[in-house]
């Protein structure tokens, strides 16, 4: 037995380092975010000498990572938003209402599920700029809310099969529409899942690059992490320039996984366990 | 129908609707409410359909179609030949490019790392479970870097690697030459493959974990009994239990592999160095983006498609018999 308590004990260093090696990278970006240019080239680990957030203003303003981080919030919003509406108004036709169809429609979602952008993209990007949706908001929204469904529908119809049927029918038998039941019991009662796809959903949308690269080609409407990408020819030179504009990208997410990381990692364990 | 008749075993709680009554027709309780029934009996027939159309209608459209047209995009002709049926002459075309060659190496390289990338995360999973003196502390450090997006994680590891970067400080104070992470053809594809499962480990550990919670405790206690040594519970109880889990982790850590490394190739490497670390995702976009040749862009990605799903049946295939055998 004691042995094994021992064995214990000898784990927790190489899990130590792997945890300190996990963190340490942001870490050490912020901290050269705070220094001066002089500052990093003579050491590149030591702390920096004050809390300097001069070339964070700078990112922010001049490389335009504040123009791009309104670009993403507006984009991601409105995805997210449109995901978890027809998400869920699917997942409750799948799972509570008999039609014609319906299976086939499920079976369908998952196929699509298995459909990876990069198979798509060519013929995507030919059909938005027939349709005149390349560069615009609309457009990429709408790649966004395709590319994301069938995993919401997925999730959704899972969700809501777990109510049970009496309750659907009770609020019938108490006059509602199918769209009453939808709108007071459905959505209430889904808010659980709702948040858990929508966290995930932001996450995905917000740390997107291939498809805003493909479809967003103008700087004006670049969302953060493609301003990301442009930084690096930039300011390779000025590297702690570089490491504000990363940070700016990544506090958001940071902010999100500090108070929401339950909500993610049930999200993420609750798409395994139902696949 | 078959589609009509297969309907109640999908939706079988619904035997037990109140007295058997169609949804579509709630019983009445007065005259009111009766005549609404009857003059909404049409719209609420319809309900379902309006509410899956938004859904079925844009990935239809943005899924389905697309799929179709490339499949078919990529028997066609790019530049002047545009729209013209070449046959299979993009993808000779495609076997011929060194830049696809390379890409499809480094696929290979891809699938015989990938027991190390599920290893991985599959022992920190078995360590936390067995309850190692700070599991949760470790469980919330690993999974944070898989929340980042590819291009941060990207950008802060180009920092991290650059030839008079701090990694090399680091390795030239203990004598080691610095090593020329990114711009050495030898080196780069692992050291990209290297951050990506860096980023990745702890998508795969909370999947692990989740199969761990349906583990069946009795089993470890009676292994532990017995005088069983880690590796033989690790090798005789927890892979046979959980192959459900692993099966799912390996198709996914591949799929990650074949489709989620574009932002790490496009900020690190580019590519580069001498076209070392090009995978195909990243020749799609080149040839789409860069070089202006969709046609051939299509033909990879039907190569693409075709791969993942070789590489998805067979593992499900190996590790099926390799279930069995236990």
């Amino acid at each position: 037995m004691s042995r094994v308590r021992l064995g214990r004990w000898l784990l927790v260093i190489p899990m130590g380092l792997l945890a300190v090696a996990t963190i340490y990278p942001l870490l050490f970006t912020a901290n050269v975010a705070m220094k001066t240019r002089r500052e990093y080239i003579l050491d590149r680990f030591s702390l920096a000498d004050s809390l300097r957030f001069e070339n964070i203003s700078t990112a922010w303003t001049s490389i335009g990572m504040g123009r791009y981080t309104a670009n993403s919030i507006l984009v991601v919003g409105c995805s997210v938003f449109l995901l978890l509406l027809f998400g869920s108004m699917a997942g409750f036709a799948l799972s509570q209402l008999r039609f014609r169809g319906s299976t086939a429609l499920f079976i369908g979602c998952l196929a699509a599920l298995f459909i990876p952008f990069q198979v798509i993209m060519v013929p995507l990007a030919r059909v938005m700029a027939d349709s005149g949706l390349v560069d615009t908001y609309p457009g990429l929204i709408l790649a966004y809310v395709a590319q994301f469904l069938p995993f919401t529908v997925f999730l959704m119809t899972s969700y809501y099969k777990t109510i049970p049927a009496e309750i659907v029918d009770a609020a019938r038998i108490d006059g509602n529409t199918v769209y009453g039941v939808y709108r007071r019991i459905m959505l209430p009662l889904g808010a659980p899942a709702l948040l858990s796809v929508g966290i995930l959903n932001t996450l995905f949308c917000w740390n997107d690059v291939l498809i805003s690269l493909l479809l967003m080609p103008s700087a004006d409407h670049r969302t953060l992490m493609v301003g990301v990408t442009s930084l690096r020819g930039q300011y390779s030179e000025d590297i702690p320039t570089f490491a504000s504009g990363v940070l700016i990208a990544a506090i958001p997410v940071l902010a999100v996984y500090l108070f929401l990381q339950r909500q993610i990692a049930d999200g993420v364990a609750a798409g395994s366990t139902k696949g | 129908m078959t589609i009509g008749k297969s309907l109640p075993s999908v939706r079988s709680a619904s035997a037990g609707r109140a007295g058997g009554v169609p949804p579509s027709a709630p019983p009445p309780r007065d005259r009111a409410v009766s005549r609404r029934a009857a003059g909404g009996r049409r719209a609420e027939q319809l309900a379902p359909f309006v509410l899956v159309a938004p859904a079925v209608l844009i990935l239809v459209l943005l899924r389905l179609w697309p799929l179709l047209l490339g499949v078919n995009f990529s028997f066609t002709g790019d530049g002047d030949r545009d729209g013209a049926m070449v046959g299979f002459a993009n993808y000779v075309d495609l076997l011929h490019d060194p830049l696809f060659q390379q890409a499809l190496r480094n696929v290979g390289l891809l699938v015989l790392l990938l027991p190390v990338a599920v290893a991985i995360p599959g022992l920190l999973a078995t360590f936390i479970y067995l309850r190692v003196p700070g599991h949760r502390f470790y469980r919330s450090v690993y999974f944070f870097p898989a929340v980042l997006s590819p291009v941060i994680v990207g950008a802060i590891f180009n920092l991290l690697l650059s030839f008079d970067g701090p990694v090399n400080v680091v390795l030239s104070s203990v004598g080691i030459g610095p090593v020329d992470w990114l711009g050495d053809p030898d080196v780069a594809m692992f050291a990209v493959v290297g951050v990506h499962v860096w980023a990745t480990f702890g998508m795969a550990l909370v999947v692990f974990l989740a199969g761990f919670a349906t583990l069946d405790a009795a089993l470890l206690d009676a292994a532990r009994v017995d005088g069983a040594s880690l590796a033989q519970v690790i090798w005789h109880v927890i892979i046979p239990s959980l192959s459900r889990t692993i099966q799912f982790v390996f198709v996914t850590t591949m799929i990650g592999m074949l489709t989620s490394m574009f932002g790490l190739l496009y900020v690190m490497t580019s590519g580069g160095p001498e076209g070392s670390t090009y995978l195909p995702e990243y020749y799609i976009w080149i040839q789409q983006g860069q070089m202006n040749r969709p046609a051939l862009a299509s033909a990879a990605s039907t190569v693409l498609f075709v791969i993942m799903l070789v590489v998805g049946l067979l593992q499900l295939k190996l590790l099926r018999r390799a279930g069995r055998e236990d």
